[in-house]
Order: structure tokens, then C-alpha cells, then sequence
């Protein structure tokens, strides 16, 4: 029995190292080419804050994947379930590590989901799977794009009208860009306090006191955004470069809110099977309400921060050299877009894409006349690679199954 | 060592490219830049009589022309029917082949006078002077609006921008207006002058008159084609 959750935990580290491996080089990818920092920040601020938000903000996405998909009256027995869990996670840790290494920025969510239903079709037949809330899901992989791209093109284009088309741009830029960052820090903040374990332990149980300390929180970082910022000062009405240099700087903050969304949304892909599989094996019950133990939650913290700092640390060496039209403006309005979709919706308990967001969020900044070029051709193969996730993920699922079946 | 990077690619930054259009088409007008700044030098010579060092001026534009080339058919490589541009990639691209069509013809231009010393009459060498300077003013003036691009992606074309962009483009229209009432000028005076000279030397000095001002008439078509880009 402890063999087999060691195995599980081992397996689930594993994707976890490979969602930090693949998913965060993506969703940084864009701070590192706007030169907002080193590759090397890159991975610090990845590692640290994929760790935070996965620990205090992830639980609530974990829930989704690990009773949702699959209805376990259709398993005949726990040991079935167990083994269920297991393949499915080898097979969506197997694709995301493949795909990483073929350079497709999948959905760590969608094998992981893709796995499950292989699993359920092959034991237990079509009406093992709870279709509705596929589906549920299936929505919010489209719906994450478009609210990625909507947030990124609105955004952007409030910059344009509050900063660039004023007679003072440096002047603008720093009322407005720490005003965003305030509204950053409120999203933050209010994401750790409301119903995580960290606002159990300072005791703050309703939601008008969170808000109320987010609020004081953001303001707090407001003036303090003000302040750093006071020295500088704009040339002329057409020094775009200080506004530039005034974004470089607040996209420090908006790439460690990537990073921290990130771990809360996607610390669920590879703890939630783990989650169900400890249970199983000690008691043989399926245990749909059960808390999941925070060492889970620091294992998959851990997992995701030594993939970026691994694996994930060549990628972004690579990505700083490769895109060089992305200026510190769209980068902040894309880092914006794409981390407050993602955060949003693992608030709401949506096993929401990373990937699937960022790309939208760059789409809806070109579509804000805001990129130089977007080359739809390469977002149209990333769409096929997302498309192929599921039914791969499926049947990788089914194969190794079948196979661990035979052994044990 | 060297390789091994490649495999760690990230597709989302493929999205973005490493050089964009834009980029490109201002490394192209560098080229029209330098062409006819050496143009504009030695043609000054010709004009003068100082026909040593002509060849060189005619190489150095060959040269020139010819690196342009290589940036445009680069551009026009990579500018797949996915890619998605804030401005219409069809008046992009008509802008390009007009300031292509620059260099071309300064090509042209300084070939066909190497080719034959054509000796300007003394009286005509102000006006040729004049001309060929109202002539490069364009080409600047041209130069000024195509680069003011910069400013206007940066900006995700805002209406200050714009309106700058259209003063400049204004400039332009008026630098080609007086290069052109100079061309009749010149043209007037070489009619003058046609029973003094040989009747190849006519026909050489008429052409050159055309080919010199067909550089200021290509240097309007970018700003024209750059004046359809921004409209709304």
C-alpha cells in the first residue's frame, strides 16, 4: 500500500515537473521577451510563486478534477479506480513531456482530463463519464481564450487611450500603470484570503473582510507604486521609450501574478488524481469529500518549481533572444489578461488552460492593433495540438492501463 | 552544445517574430537613404562637369540597390497570408515596392549616365542643381513620414501620431509639387538651348531630366500608399 502511494506521489511530482517544464516557460515567456527580466528571474519568480499559489490558492481546482469527470459507481472496485488514477496520470504527465519536448504549448488540463475519460470509457463504458461536466469543462477551454483575449485587448486599449493618446505619456503612465497594479495586488490578495487555508489560519472568514484588507493591501501598493515611480520624468510628448521603461518595471509584478496564478490553477493536474489515489489505497473507499492534505499540495509546489527551474530553465534561456516586436506595454497587457482569467476562473473551481489563455491574450492584443505582427499560422497549429491532446491523452491512458492491470 | 537549444523552443513566441515588418521595411528605407545621399553627391559632380569618380557612384548604388533587394524579397518571404498586421498588408506591401521602385531607378539613373558623359550647358547647370536638390528634399521628406511608422505602432496608431504622420506626408506633396515645376523648367530650358546642341545631347539631357524626377515621383507613391496604411 505505501508502495503504491509512493508510486502515485512520484508519478504526480512527475507531472508536476512537467506542467513546470512546459506551461510556465509559456505563460513567462512574454516578461522575458519584453526584457522585463532575465531569463533567470524568470525561473526564480516561477519557481517561488508557482510554489505560493499552488500551496495557499490551489485546493479548489483539485476538487473539480478529481471527483468530476468519472463516476465511480461504474468502477467495479477501489483497486480498478486506483489503477484508473494512476494510468491516467503517467499518460497526461507522458504527453505534456512529450509535447514540451516537440515544442507544442499544450494544455496540461486537458491530458490530464483527456486521460481520465480514456480510463472511465474503457472500464466502465460511455456512462461512466460524466459527460455534463466534460462538457462544463470543454466550455471553459473555449471560453479561457476568449476571456484571455478580451481582457488582453481591453487592457491594451485602455492603455493606449489613458497613456499614449494623452499629451503627457510618461506623465500618464505613472497614474495609470500603478493604479493596474494595484488592481493586480487586489487579485491577489483577495484570491489568498478567501476560503484558502491561509485565511483559516488568520481567521478571517467573511468575504467583506478580505476585501477590505485586499483593499487596504492595494492601495498600499498603489502609492508605494507611485512613489518608486516619482522620479521619473518624460522628455517630450512623444518619449514612448520612459513609458516603455515605466512597464518594464510594473511587468516585474504582472509576471510574478503569472506565475502565481498559474500554480493555483495548475497545481490540480497533478495533485488531484495523487489526491484520490491515497485514499483508495489505504482504505479502498472512494472518498469524494475528503480534504486534500496540504503535503500533496507542497509536493506538487515542489514538482512545479523544480520543473521550471530544470527543464523549464532551457526553454526560457531560448525565449529571450526569440521574440523581440513584444514591447513592455503588450507584454504587461498580456501577462494582465491571461493571469487574471486564469485566476478567476481556479477561484471558481475551473480547470482552466494556462496556455490556452496566454494565447488568446496575445491574439487579443494584436487584434488591439497592438502587435507589429501575429502569425496566425502558428496559432493555428498550437489549436490542432490542443485539439489531439484529448483523444491522445485518451488512449495513452487506456494503453498503460491495461498494461499495469496485468501486474499489479 | 550549439544545437541543443532548438529543442526547447516555446510555439508562443514563435507567434511573435524575431523581426517584424515594420523593422524591415525602415532597414530598407536605411538603404534608400544612403543611396541617395551618394546619389545626390555625385550627380552634383556629373552636372558640374566632374565626370572622375562616376563609376564608383554608379557601383556604390548598384550595391546598394541590391542589398535593398535582398531585405525586400526577404520581407515579402516571410509575410505569410496568416500573418495578421495591425495596417492593410497589401498598402504595406505596395509601400515597399514603391520605395523599391526608388532605388531602381536611381540605379537606372546613374548606369545610363556613366554609360554616355552627357555635358550639361553651363546656363542649365543651376537648374539641374536645383532640381536634383528638390529632388532629395522629397526623398527626406519622404523618409521622415516612413519613419514616424515607429512612433505609430508604438502607439497603436493614436491620433496625435496620425496627424503627424499626415504633416509630414503633406511635406512630401510639396517638396515633389516644386521639383516638378522645376522639371518644366528644365525642360523649357533645354527646348531653348536645342539649337546650340547636339541632338543627342538633347535627347540625354530631356531623359535625364525624367529620370531624376520619376525618383520623386516614386518617393510620393510611399507616402501616398503610407497616407492609405493609417486611415482609419
Amino acid at each position: 500500500m505505501l508502495l503504491i502511494i509512493g508510486g502515485a506521489s512520484a508519478i504526480g511530482f512527475y507531472m508536476a515537473w512537467s506542467i513546470g517544464a512546459n506551461d510556465v516557460a509559456n505563460s513567462m515567456a512574454t516578461a522575458v521577451g519584453a526584457k522585463a527580466i532575465t531569463f533567470k528571474q524568470a525561473v526564480l519568480i516561477a519557481g517561488v510563486l508557482n510554489f505560493i499559489g499552488a500551496v495557499f490558492v490551489g485546493p479548489h481546482v483539485v476538487e473539480t478534477v478529481k471527483g468530476g469527470i468519472i463516476d465511480s459507481a461504474f468502477i467495479p472496485d477501489g483497486h480498478t479506480l486506483m489503477l484508473g488514477f494512476i494510468a491516467s496520470l503517467l499518460a497526461a504527465a507522458l504527453w505534456v513531456t512529450l509535447s514540451t519536448w516537440k515544442e507544442m504549448p499544450i494544455s496540461t488540463t486537458h491530458s490530464v482530463i483527456g486521460a481520465l475519460i480514456g480510463f472511465g470509457l474503457i472500464v466502465g463504458g460511455v456512462q461512466t463519464v460524466h459527460w455534463g461536466k466534460v462538457g462544463s469543462v470543454a466550455a471553459s477551454w473555449v471560453l479561457s481564450p476568449v476571456f484571455g483575449c478580451i481582457l488582453a485587448f481591453l487592457i491594451f486599449k485602455l492603455l493606449v487611450k489613458l497613456i499614449f493618446a494623452q499629451d503627457n505619456p510618461v506623465h500618464s503612465a505613472k497614474i495609470v500603470g500603478p493604479i493596474i497594479i494595484g488592481v493586480t495586488a487586489f487579485l491577489i490578495v483577495s484570491s489568498l484570503l478567501l476560503k484558502t487555508a491561509l485565511s483559516e489560519m488568520m481567521g478571517i472568514s467573511t468575504l467583506s473582510q478580505s476585501i477590505i484588507i485586499s483593499g487596504i493591501i492595494s492601495i498600499i501598493v498603489v502609492f508605494l507604486s507611485i512613489y518608486l515611480l516619482r522620479n521619473i520624468e518624460g522628455r517630450s510628448s512623444e518619449d514612448y521609450a520612459t513609458v516603455e521603461g515605466i512597464f518594464r518595471k510594473l511587468q516585474v509584478i504582472t509576471s510574478c501574478y503569472v506565475a502565481f496564478s498559474h500554480g493555483a490553477n495548475d497545481v490540480a493536474n497533478a495533485i488531484g488524481p495523487v489526491a484520490a489515489i491515497v485514499p483508495l489505497a489505504s482504505t479502498g473507499e472512494m472518498n469524494p469529500t475528503a480534504a486534500i492534505p496540504t503535503y500533496l499540495l507542497v509536493l506538487g509546489g515542489i514538482g512545479i518549481a523544480v520543473g521550471c527551474m530544470t527543464w523549464g530553465r532551457k526553454v526560457m534561456q531560448t525565449v529571450g533572444g526569440r521574440i523581440t516586436s513584444l514591447t513592455n506595454t503588450r507584454g504587461f497587457s498580456v501577462d494582465f489578461g491571461a493571469a487574471t482569467t486564469v485566476l478567476v476562473a481556479s477561484k471558481l473551481g475551473l480547470p482552466i488552460s494556462t496556455s490556452h489563455t496566454v494565447v488568446g491574450a496575445v491574439i487579443g492584443v494584436g487584434l488591439a492593433r497592438g502587435l507589429e505582427a501575429v502569425d496566425l499560422g502558428i496559432i493555428r497549429k498550437i489549436i490542432i495540438s490542443w485539439l489531439l491532446t484529448l483523444p491522445i491523452a485518451a488512449v495513452t491512458s487506456i494503453g498503460i492501463f491495461l498494461v499495469i492491470r496485468l501486474f499489479i | 552544445m550549439e544545437k541543443e537549444p532548438d529543442h526547447f523552443r516555446v510555439p508562443v513566441s514563435d507567434i511573435y517574430r524575431r523581426k517584424t515588418p515594420f523593422s524591415q521595411l525602415l532597414e530598407h528605407m536605411e538603404k534608400v537613404r544612403e543611396c541617395i545621399d551618394i546619389l545626390g553627391k555625385g550627380l552634383t559632380k556629373y552636372y558640374k562637369g566632374e565626370y572622375e569618380g562616376f563609376s564608383k557612384v554608379a557601383d556604390d548604388v548598384s550595391r546598394l540597390e541590391h542589398e535593398a533587394d535582398i531585405i525586400k524579397g526577404n520581407l515579402r518571404n516571410h509575410l505569410p497570408s496568416t500573418l495578421f498586421m495591425p495596417v492593410d498588408k497589401g498598402k504595406f506591401l505596395w509601400a515597399l515596392r514603391e520605395q523599391d521602385a526608388i532605388l531602381d531607378h536611381a540605379e537606372n539613373l546613374v548606369n545610363m549616365l556613366d554609360m554616355r558623359h552627357t555635358k550639361i550647358p553651363k546656363e542649365l547647370q543651376p537648374l539641374f542643381i536645383e532640381h536634383l536638390q528638390l529632388v532629395v528634399v522629397t526623398v527626406s521628406a519622404m523618409e521622415t513620414a516612413v519613419s514616424n511608422i515607429k512612433d505609430l505602432v508604438e502607439t497603436s496608431f493614436v491620433k496625435r501620431e496620425r496627424d503627424q504622420t499626415k504633416s509630414f506626408i503633406h511635406k512630401v506633396h510639396e517638396a515633389e509639387y516644386a521639383a516638378d515645376i522645376k522639371k518644366y523648367e528644365m525642360t523649357k530650358g533645354i527646348y531653348e538651348h536645342e539649337k546650340d546642341l547636339d541632338p543627342m545631347d538633347v535627347y540625354h539631357l530631356l531623359k535625364i531630366a525624367d529620370w531624376v524626377d520619376d525618383i520623386a515621383d516614386h518617393a510620393e507613391n510611399v507616402s501616398d500608399w503610407l497616407r492609405a496604411m493609417i486611415a482609419k
